[in-house]
């Protein structure tokens, strides 16, 4: 009772220092937004995995997000997805900043987990797909894997405290800790059901009255005034079904380090997934009592260096690795990874504008219908910022 | 896929992007060396701190001209977590962007009504 209400003395008091502030000064209002299209090929696909192992052809993901500073203290951002599976709220949120080192934010937004998500949108990062833990669709095989650790991005209804502070010139740190709805799933589900996590037929609002409940440390330290290191945490528990019987916990570390152009970042996130048992028949193994749960790790390591003016070349490491019982019809063993291997270029066609080359190569651990381990796949993709 | 298939693929990979290299004139932001002597460092401070997240593209081609809001703008990108901007970066960066986007467009239009002029004094005495 005690902490609920230091809670709301501390929102009406940024809310109070809101009003009070000055208004905000000349033009308060922004306009951006991305647009990329991407084709994928896969030439040793089998065709009947088109669409549902795999998206091939184009895909366009577009956004548009305006801004609008309400006062020196508040603003609002709205930003507005256009991806796969039809239109998405990514942004719907206002911020309440005390001080830099602390700002409260009221509605949908993505929380704060992991270095990748602040990069989400094609138009800031130069490769033309998401690293694997964070993979959503991208990937082939997507329905045996369940997409990534943590499909990005993952907006959500909720709060977040969150803030930064300076120490001289030499270290930053950043913090967030947040309350959101959570993931979904059906009672009987195997897994997080990320369509029902999204999808506004099933409503945008939680499914168990219990909110899910991370955080993110981070610190960056300037080693030289070209060079900068990364340093961050970041964690996330709720339950997914109506009864909450059944948890979710996930966890990432992560570092980047930028010299000059150059960045190299380095990510592993991992969730511990609890799923129903009442149904062993659907499970492909039995296990003890208590032991109803899966692992998923994720990891990529990626390098990124400009090599002529309008040039970048880029080179990642990334896969999964699942422990755990999964669905009887399911082709994945009980502790069984994919690792991919991409080298990309990023080129710049005209100011704001980058087509993106990636090829990849796949080395699953498991044979698909047509006996095949290894695949290889190519995204072509053209991405504009405005 | 065959290793034959791999080595194919990584060749001709290899090729568009190193074509693409030696001919592209096109650079995500600004040609340092056109730029004038005193304003080189704050654009070095501006291009290394705002392409961390972003291309350079957003803020260059954004069409923003006034010094206050750019402010505001960059406060904004300043809190933005691991965004690596100081305070004291803020300062270089906002006398840059002060540059390209009141001075840069004030010294063009003056030097377009300036060759106008010399043209108009051509035209006129050699009539």
């Amino acid at each position: 009772m005690t902490r609920a209400l230091w809670g709301l003395l501390a929102i009406v008091a940024a809310i109070t220092l809101a009003l009070w502030s000055p208004p905000a000064l000349a033009l308060d209002r922004t306009f951006a937004g991305s647009v990329q299209v991407d084709e994928h090929i896969a030439p040793f696909q089998p065709s009947d995995t088109y669409g549902t192992q795999f998206f091939g052809g184009f895909t366009t993901e577009l956004s548009g997000k305006i801004a609008a500073d309400l006062s020196e203290h508040v603003s609002a951002n709205v930003k507005i997805c256009y991806g796969c599976h039809g239109f998405e709220t990514d942004m719907a949120y206002v911020d309440l900043r005390v001080v830099d080192e602390l700002n409260f934010r009221v509605g949908r937004f993505s929380p704060s987990f992991g270095a990748f998500n602040l990069r989400h949108d094609p138009a800031n990062h130069k490769l033309a797909d998401k690293p694997l833990p964070y993979d959503m669709g991208r990937m082939l095989r997507l329905r045996d894997w369940n997409m990534g650790v943590l499909p990005s991005p993952f907006p959500d209804n909720g709060v977040e405290i969150d803030g930064s502070h300076w120490f001289g010139d030499m270290m930053e740190l950043d913090w967030a800790a947040y309350a959101i709805s959570g993931f979904k799933g059906a009672e009987s589900s195997l897994d997080l059901d990320f369509v029902q996590s999204r999808d506004g037929n099933l409503y945008y609002v939680d499914d168990n009255k219990t909110p899910a409940g991370g955080g993110r440390i981070a610190a960056t330290f300037r080693l030289s005034p070209n060079t900068d290191l990364t340093f961050g945490g970041s964690g996330m528990y709720g339950t997914f079904d109506p009864e909450n019987r059944f948890s979710y916990a996930i966890f990432g570390a992560d570092a980047w380090l930028r010299a000059g152009r150059t960045n190299v970042r380095a990510e592993w996130l991992v969730r511990r997934q609890e799923f129903s048992d009442a149904d062993p028949t659907q499970l492909k193994y039995t296990f003890a009592p208590g032991q109803n749960f899966f692992v998923k790790h994720g990891a990529y390591v990626e390098a990124e260096t400009p090599i002529a003016p309008g040039v970048d070349a880029l080179a990642r490491v990334d896969g999964l690795w699942r422990i755990g019982d999964v669905a009887a019809a399911s082709p994945l063993t009980n502790d069984t990874f994919v690792l991919r291997y991409t080298l990309g270029a990023s080129i710049v066609l005209a100011q704001g504008v980058r087509l993106k080359l990636t090829p990849e190569l796949w080395q699953f651990d498991y044979a698909d219908a047509s006996g095949r381990k290894l695949e290889a796949s190519m995204h072509i993709a053209v991405a504009a910022a405005f | 896929m065959t290793r034959a298939h791999g080595v194919v693929a990584l060749v001709a990979f290899a090729a568009i992007v190193g074509c693409a290299g030696a001919v592209s004139e096109r650079r995500d932001g600004l040609d340092v060396s056109t730029l004038p002597a005193d304003v080189q460092s704050d654009y070095a401070v501006f291009a290394q701190r705002c392409s961390k997240c972003h291309s350079l593209a957003r803020p260059l081609e954004s069409g923003i001209n006034g010094d206050a809001f750019w402010r505001m703008y960059v406060e904004k990108m300043r809190r933005q977590p691991g965004s690596g901007i100081s305070e004291a970066d803020t300062v270089p960066i906002l006398r840059f962007l002060h540059w390209y986007s009141v001075e840069r467009p004030k010294a063009a239009a003056a030097a377009e009504s300036a060759a106008a002029a010399v043209a108009a004094d051509a035209g006129g005495s050699g009539g």
